[in-house]
């Protein structure tokens, strides 16, 4: 979408024209905004009206009643009892009202009906207004597979009969919201695959969401809290992590310089705040680590029996080799690669991860720490095989390079 | 140990609104939040018997001069705590940062089980 209008529009509107029309009307929703929008860079040219949004509501709208007298034409049985639509209703105007149902547009989106992938796909879809092939890039999967994904999504929600305005026990699916929305962050802090641009903007989509739950009655958790802190602390390094050229700067090689302090500030304003004694969550030990690398000064600061206790918690919290991993990496630090070793051998990683460059890559790093150079030369040639992408075996081939 | 449920009163908001417009903080309030919340989780993996939980919907009673108050305008959560006394379990309570603020608190009472 290169359009004078900016993404976020795109959520607004059908989240304030699915109140209108009701969940059952989705599709069609999101076809009028996309028609409202493509009449926009058409008409608009040097001179776009003042209240944009309003305008692009107003010709939206009016986009759905035509389909759906066009529509009720062809069905004449409905007609006696269905009264046309007069007038347009009032636009919305406050960013507040707007920031609201957009915010129930993704309880809408987070039906515990529907599968995390679903409900991710879909909020990228009509809150964040993704076509369907950026999604499909995005997450790794066929157009074909975003698309029936998108159908059948739909399907449940119109089946269901949902309704923006009864998103229904808000509570509940809390956690399910706060999942997708770290979903799309970690996507675009993690996601190697991608340019640094558009991972940013996928880790600002997180935020910029994050952010409107957090202040919002219905979100405003400590749990939510947690997770704010977690985004805006990785997002503060998110730049340093790149080199000039596009390749991988590792946690040794990143300039802290360049992370940014204003979003450290937040993120331990949400951190504070999200230490209220109710629970103890994965976002909380997260964004603890995530502190604990974003305020030390210099990497030989780096508090790493924090951060491998932490490591701990979080396994008892949300049981994974990938935090086993990580943790036998703090406490390599801490008590010698020996110790790192020594807790990987106790653990049997799964099909998946042994299939991945990064239980490779941990193990000839520790290896070669610990002076075994044989195993760590193999293994250093299993990671590099195993990188999926150049940048990847680039930083690995830097990292595990013996010497 | 007894058992001690630590009813969490709702906060108000952090003084100054919304986060957007404030200003950076020196490294050591930084350091001094990252120490609260480190003291927080160290004290709590050990002691925390039940991970607590949002409070259903219900009321409390307030006394003959109050007004009745819908539970959760009042309390924002609990956790039970394990302590040999309640000086224990409320030196536990108050190693919760989030609570250290001005016109807010946590409400310790001891479980009994007949």
């Amino acid at each position: 979408m290169t359009s004078p209008i900016d993404r976020h529009t795109y959520g607004h509107l059908v989240a304030a024209l699915v109140r209108r029309w009701g969940t059952h009307r989705l599709e069609d929703v999101e076809d009028a905004v996309q028609a409202a929008l493509v009449a926009a860079v058409d008409r608009w040219g040097e001179s776009p009206p003042d209240d944009r949004n309003a305008w692009l509501y107003t010709v939206a709208h009016r986009h759905i009643m035509a389909e759906a007298r066009t529509t009720k034409r062809r069905r004449r049985l409905l007609d006696q009892h269905a009264p046309e639509r007069p007038e347009p209703p009032p636009p919305p105007r406050l960013s507040s009202e707007l920031g609201d149902d957009l915010l129930r547009m993704l309880f809408v989106g987070c039906d515990p009906r529907l599968s995390p992938a679903a409900q991710l796909t879909l909020t990228l879809k009509i809150l964040c207004g993704r076509s369907v092939d950026e999604i499909a890039t995005l997450l790794f999967v066929r157009p074909d597979a975003v698309r029936k994904r998108l159908q059948r999504a739909r399907a449940t929600l119109r089946h269901a009969g949902v309704s923006i305005d009864d998103v229904g026990a808000t509570e509940e699916r809390l956690p399910a919201v706060q999942q997708v929305i770290y979903l799309l962050f970690t996507e675009g802090h993690l996601s190697h695959a991608h340019p640094t641009a558009i991972r940013s903007e996928l880790c600002d989509e997180g935020l910029r969401l994050g952010g409107l739950l957090a202040r919002h009655p219905v979100g405003d958790a400590p749990t939510t809290a947690a997770l704010m802190a977690l985004m805006c602390l990785h997002r503060s390094r998110l730049s340093s992590r790149t080199a000039p050229d596009g390749g991988i700067l590792l946690l040794t090689e990143q300039d802290r310089r360049r992370w940014d302090p204003s979003l450290v500030s937040e993120g331990l304003r949400w951190l504070e705040r999200s230490a209220q004694g109710e629970v103890f969550t994965r976002f909380h030990a997260e964004a603890r680590i995530a502190a604990a690398h974003a305020l030390a000064p210099t990497l030989a600061d780096t508090p790493w029996r924090d951060i491998a206790d932490t490591y701990a918690l979080l396994e008892r919290l949300a049981p994974s080799p990938l935090h086993t991993l990580n943790r036998a990496l703090a406490v390599a630090e801490v008590d010698g690669p020996a110790a790192g070793l020594q807790l990987l051998a106790g653990s049997t990683p799964p099909t998946w991860l042994q299939g991945s460059y990064l239980w490779a890559a941990v193990r000839a790093d520790l290896h070669r720490r610990a002076g075994h150079m044989d195993e760590a030369e193999r293994l250093t040639d299993l990671a590099l095989a195993l990188a999926p992408t150049g940048p990847i075996a680039e930083a690995l081939a830097r990292r595990l390079a013996p010497g | 140990m007894a058992q001690f449920l630590c009813l969490q009163r709702s906060l108000p908001r952090p003084a100054g609104g919304d986060d957007d417009a404030s200003p950076d903080m020196s490294p050591s309030q930084m350091q001094e939040i990252y120490a609260a919340f480190g003291a927080w989780q160290e004290r709590f993996a050990d002691h925390l018997v039940d991970l607590g939980g949002k409070l259903g919907d219900g009321t409390v009673v307030g006394r003959a001069d109050g007004p009745l108050i819908e539970v959760k305008e009042l309390v924002g959560g609990y956790m039970i705590v394990e302590a040999d006394s309640l000086e224990g379990a409320v030196a536990v309570a108050e190693a919760c940062p989030g609570l250290v603020r001005p016109g807010s608190g946590v409400e310790v009472i001891e479980i009994r089980r007949p």
